[in-house]
């Protein structure tokens, strides 16, 4: 048998894996990084995407164009959450977790009784191509290669734009980001807006290869949040990309080799042992890596 | 005796005048009474928003009195039930083959705690963590039992049924003794009362005293001298055998259980009780969770689709306006005005 469709049908699996990933936890991340709090109605927002791009798509949309719309419908919703209810519960973690968390049964249900327990489902776009004995989804080497550029976005967003340095200053000293005239409830909203509509932007760029419905949002809860675990709250995107790949190394072997729901326990008891390990998540443990280099290179 | 009492009456708890305890008389002997009242249809019923309660306690004691708020207590109410099923079933015939069930339950649900508690507590994650790996681990739980359908998925002979659960599950007897219907009504109410006073008196004592101090400042209270690692492990453990408790009356009430009673709905239920209720009250948590199951159920029952968007919105308005719990919010309410017309000497120190 030949080695390099193996390897590149590995290489495939663990890529896909790591976008998976990567996109489930995408808006969970810039929402808990930026405002320490845990949305538990992110697996709601993220139907909110798909719903909004099934509807648009099956009512003549391209595809491309339902996708872009569902980042903004989820993105208002996001606002409208983040001034009605969210707001109310900043420096309150837990408070945070069980209203979201309300928020997220009251949507599911509703979703339920205003769509019916399903929607037609879009057909995957783009095809397939065969290399040696696999072949291969071409729209899910374009889901990569989207989440490559939404990391390369995200950088930029936070790193080269007013936006982006207002929001950092917020999340370093909201008081001190305050006095020196950063509208501090501004940028939480358009933070928790920005990560709603992520959210739904993944939703939907994640929906043709599932089924819509009501509770889809609920398969997207064990990995997204195991991935924001992992990856700890210190750099989050940094973060994010390193456990998506760490636990799509976990999982893929495992998954391949035992089915996927063995993969799936592997990924808690991996979680598990790295928060034993690295009780802040990778990103603080890599933080405290290149400190320790840059403070040794400084001696 | 006397420390009993003290410890039942300390500050710990909503309800401490004379008044209250007359009140708490008068509701359980109409408890006691109810069923001479009504039709078995009804006590049945009433024995379900019962067996509710001690879930509702375990939250409590963890996340009020701890500051550990978990999701997934429901995974500990649905492993308790399962093992109970597959012991007592193999088991069945032998007259204290349910007392060996729930045992095997109440241990089953410690042991998966406990090993969860090792890592999640002396790791020392931040305080989001737990609830998300908690959930996270019902989740699983829902999936594996969900795919156990088929002949190949049985302990014994007992089936896990996939998806339909398990059913045939016996009633608990105590050697001849069969409890059902009735007796399995004053059996919920009298392991609810044996709950409810023995939280009581532990909230009350120095180690209930330990976990508040947990809750309100850990680091101040590690510095004091205490491993506050130990404490929230074992309050965590003891919270998971309430909620295991739970599970083994709800498999001796319906006799089946379904992979969805570890569902995500189900999980919320829970964190909703204590939190309508009020966290830091046990007895508020007790009257919540009765009369939040009775909610569900008559709406659940009448094939009611907004069941869920209502309790969901209930938690969202609690948390909105009354953070600290509408029950305890009205106790308040009450105390105020009866301590308005009562002497001052009646006052707490």
């Amino acid at each position: 048998m030949d080695v390099a469709p193996l390897v590149l049908s590995l290489l495939y699996q663990f890529g896909t894996g790591a976008a998976f990933f990567f996109l489930a936890a995408l808006g969970l991340v810039v929402i808990l990084g930026m405002m320490n709090i845990i949305n538990l109605a992110h697996g709601e927002l993220m139907m909110i995407g798909a719903y909004t791009a099934t509807i648009t798509y099956h009512a003549g949309v391209p595809f491309w164009l339902s996708v872009i719309l569902s980042f903004f419908v989820a993105a208002a919703f996001g606002a409208v959450l983040e001034l009605l209810i969210v707001r109310r519960f900043y420096g309150r973690e837990l408070g945070a977790l069980v209203v979201t968390w309300g928020v997220s049964l009251v949507l599911g249900q509703g979703a339920l009784l205003f769509f019916g327990p399903f929607l037609p489902s879009i057909g995957i776009p783009g095809g397939s191509f065969s290399y040696g004995d696999f072949s291969f989804s071409a729209y899910w080497l374009i889901l990569v290669l989207i989440s490559l550029l939404l990391i390369l976005a995200l950088w930029w967003l936070y790193n080269r734009t007013p936006y982006g340095l207002q929001a950092k200053a917020t999340m370093q000293n909201a008081e001190m980001a305050k006095s020196l005239g950063v509208r501090t409830p501004q940028i939480y909203t358009l933070t928790f807006s920005l990560g709603a509509g992520l959210a739904g932007l993944s939703g939907a760029l994640l929906a043709p290869t599932v089924t819509i419905a009501p509770f889809m949002g609920q398969q997207f809860v064990a990995p997204a949040f195991i991935t924001v675990v992992v990856g700890g709250a210190a750099n989050v995107i940094a973060g994010a990309v390193a456990s998506s790949a760490v636990l799509a190394a976990v999982k893929t072997p495992i998954g391949m080799a035992f089915g996927s729901f063995s993969g799936t326990v592997a990924l808690l008891f991996a979680a598990l042992i790295i928060i034993r390990i690295m009780p802040n998540g990778i990103s603080a443990a890599l933080q405290k890596y290149f400190n320790r280099r840059a403070g040794g290179a400084m001696r | 005796m006397r420390t009993i009492v003290g410890l039942i009456s300390g500050g710990a708890d909503i309800g401490r005048t004379r008044v209250f305890w007359i009140g708490f008389g008068v509701v359980v002997l109409l408890f006691l009474l109810y069923p001479t009242q009504t039709s078995a249809f009804r006590v049945s019923n009433v024995s379900y928003y019962l067996l509710n309660i001690p879930l509702g306690l375990g939250m409590a004691l963890l996340w009020g009195y701890c500051g550990v708020l978990s999701f997934g207590h429901v995974a500990y109410f649905g492993i308790a039930g399962y093992i109970y099923g597959v012991i007592a079933g193999n088991m069945s015939g032998n007259p204290f083959g349910p007392l060996a069930g729930v045992a095997g339950g109440l241990l089953a649900s410690a042991f998966v705690a406990g090993i969860f508690g090792y890592f999640v507590f002396y790791a020392r994650v931040q305080k989001w963590i737990i609830p998300i790996l908690t959930l996270v681990l019902t989740l699983l739980l829902e999936t594996f039992l969900g795919q156990t359908a088929g002949y190949q998925w049985r302990i014994g002979s007992v089936l896990l049924g996939g998806y339909n659960g398990m059913t045939g599950i016996p009633w608990f007897q105590l050697g001849g003794f069969v409890f059902e219907g009735y007796s399995f009504y004053y059996l919920c109410l009298l392991v609810v009362l044996a709950c409810y006073f023995g939280l009581r008196m532990l909230v009350n004592s120095n180690f209930g005293q330990v976990i508040v101090a947990i809750r309100e400042d850990e680091l101040r209270t590690e510095l004091f001298g205490y491993d506050i690692r130990a404490r929230q492990w074992v309050v965590f453990v003891l919270s998971a055998m309430l909620a295991g408790l739970s599970g083994l009356l709800y498999v001796q009430w319906g006799n089946y259980i379904t992979p969805s009673q570890v569902g995500l709905l189900q999980a919320a239920l829970p964190v909703i009780w204590a939190a309508v209720g009020g966290t830091t009250s046990l007895l508020a948590v007790v009257i919540s969770a009765f009369a939040l199951n009775w909610v569900t159920y008559t709406l659940s029952a009448q094939g009611n689709q907004y069941a869920m968007v209502i309790i969901g919105s209930l938690l969202v308005v609690t948390m909105l306006f009354f953070p600290r719990g509408i029950v305890v919010m009205i106790a308040e309410r009450l105390g105020r005005l009866t301590a308005r017309r009562a002497a001052p000497s009646q006052l707490q120190p």
